[in-house]
């Protein structure tokens, strides 16, 4: 299934997006810059808070840790320094779950990784950014990667594909570049030698960026930055649409 | 303006041979919103939009339509105020934003004895004076060179639209904007507007039924990012319901 963007979907909120990509749906809200309470000013940048809100129940430490990875993520792609001494708000909501994780932890002893949820979260965010016109110094795509026991390197699996390989999968890979290809976060779990880290890297790279010019092949499936380009294009395209419209 | 849009994700590195060229080689290249130059030589964009250049102004700048207003200077905004300190008002520009300044004597005519008064969540039309990321804003309701008030002041009665950012700046640019519902509605209504930078549409017909069919024309034309003709549907639907 092709993953879906919808961009300010909320109209109270400044930026806001929603995303659903294998069987996981966030909805994003970006709220900046506002002022920000005594405690968090920062004197020379912008503060950033990053809320995760699970699809059921309040937020744990699972929550904790991946608002934690988010943070520091979007840290280095939003220009704090052009607002200084306020914040951007950034509230990130599971809609849903694929149903294989939804029903693990009914007491069948398998634990889902908090890893698949970071890539969707991840391109919310961003998306949220984008429509919030919240300056960034580049746009961010991520994607999962899962090694099997067999050292076979599969992109973007779906949550199926993890459960049925569960005994199988050995490590699990979250990846984030930038336009410029520049490693942005790179998460891992399990078992996985340098080697293997190094490939499922090269992979990722492959997933989340631009080919390099001139080896472009037809009918490839579309990379995370053409995906943002696309969704951003149709949101320019509407609201342009006044120039062109009789 | 350019017929082909170039639509620009933040990141992305603008050609040099996208940039106007001036006539006058010395007139320097001026770099509007979502845009940064990284020396010696690199563009940058910083917000996703479409590019626009003016090769008169030897100007270059991101046009977007949405997030939330930063005050500039020289920019017309409507601005609540929020309570009066020893010698200015504490305004609102957008809710949740720190305060602006306006003092008790940038109105025209006023004295330290003869100034208006207003209320809490009173509004008021005004120029930003200043506006860096260093210090807090300040408006005025004067022309700083004549001392006129050149329309700006308090607004009584009416009612506030929110609109967008790119409906603002559309109604504000004139021709060039394409916005002609409200001359069309004004050959059948008498009204008064104010349209403040900050996402905001005054609107004052003399009584509800007018106010609410000017603005809400206006709030559609927005939503639908309607052209000439799609305008002129509009105009004629409200007036025929009037």
């Amino acid at each position: 299934m092709a993953p879906q963007a919808l961009l300010s979907p909320l109209h109270q909120a400044d930026g806001s997006a929603t995303y659903s990509a294998n069987g996981y749906s966030v909805i994003g809200a970006v709220n900046g810059p506002v002022e920000v309470s005594r405690r968090d000013e920062l004197p020379e940048e912008a503060a950033i808070e990053v809320n995760v809100r699970p699809a059921a129940g309040v937020g744990g430490p699972r929550e904790r840790h991946l608002e934690s990875l988010i943070q520091s993520t979007l840290r280095h792609i939003i220009l704090t320094r052009a607002h200084p001494r306020t914040l951007i708000q950034v509230t990130l909501q599971v809609t849903s779950l694929p149903e294989e994780e939804s029903s693990v932890g009914d007491g069948s002893g398998f634990s889902f990784s908090s890893l698949p949820v970071l890539p969707p979260l991840l391109t919310t965010a961003t998306l949220a950014l984008l429509s919030a016109s919240i300056p960034l110094s580049t746009t961010l795509s991520a994607t999962l990667v899962a090694i099997t026991a067999a050292g076979k390197i599969k992109c973007a699996p779906t949550a199926a594909e993890l459960v049925r390989a569960s005994a199988k999968v050995s490590s699990l890979h979250v990846f984030a570049f930038s336009v410029g290809r520049a490693l942005l976060l790179a998460e891992s779990e399990g078992d996985f030698e340098f080697g293997a880290w190094e490939s499922a890297c090269e992979v990722a790279e492959d997933a989340c960026c631009k080919s390099v010019e001139g080896m472009e092949v037809d009918g490839e499936v579309e990379n995370g930055q053409e995906f943002l380009r696309g969704v951003v294009e149709g949101k320019v395209g509407r609201e342009m649409r006044w120039r062109t419209a009789a | 303006m350019t017929s082909a849009q170039t639509i620009v994700l933040p990141g992305d590195t603008i050609a040099p041979n996208a940039l106007p060229t001036s006539a006058n080689p010395n007139k320097p290249l001026t770099l509007g919103p979502g845009l940064r130059h990284i020396p010696p030589q690199t563009i940058t964009t910083t917000i996703a939009g479409a590019l626009s250049t003016d090769s008169k102004k030897n100007a270059a700048w991101i046009e977007y339509n949405s997030g939330r207003y930063t005050p500039s200077t020289s920019d017309l905004v409507i601005a609540t105020v929020t309570n009066s300190v020893s010698e200015a008002y504490s305004c609102t520009l957008t809710p949740y934003t720190p305060t602006v300044t306006l003092p008790h004597l940038a109105f025209e005519s006023a004295t330290r004895k003869t100034r208006p008064q207003l209320a809490n969540h009173a509004l008021v039309y005004a120029r930003v004076v200043s506006a860096s990321r260093d210090t807090a804003p300040e408006i005025t309701c004067i022309d700083p060179s004549t001392g006129k008030s050149e329309g700006l002041g308090p607004l009584k009665g009416g009612m506030v639209f929110p609109i967008s950012m790119g409906m603002a700046r559309r109604l504000l640019s004139g021709r060039k904007g394409g916005v002609n519902v409200l001359e069309g509605l004004s050959e059948r209504l008498a009204f008064e507007v104010a349209v403040g930078r900050n996402g905001m549409l005054w609107v004052d017909g003399g009584n509800v039924r007018t106010t609410l069919a000017v603005g809400r024309a206006v709030q559609e034309v927005d939503t639908e990012a309607l052209g000439d003709k799609g305008q002129s549907k509009v105009v004629d639907r409200v007036l025929r319901g009037l």
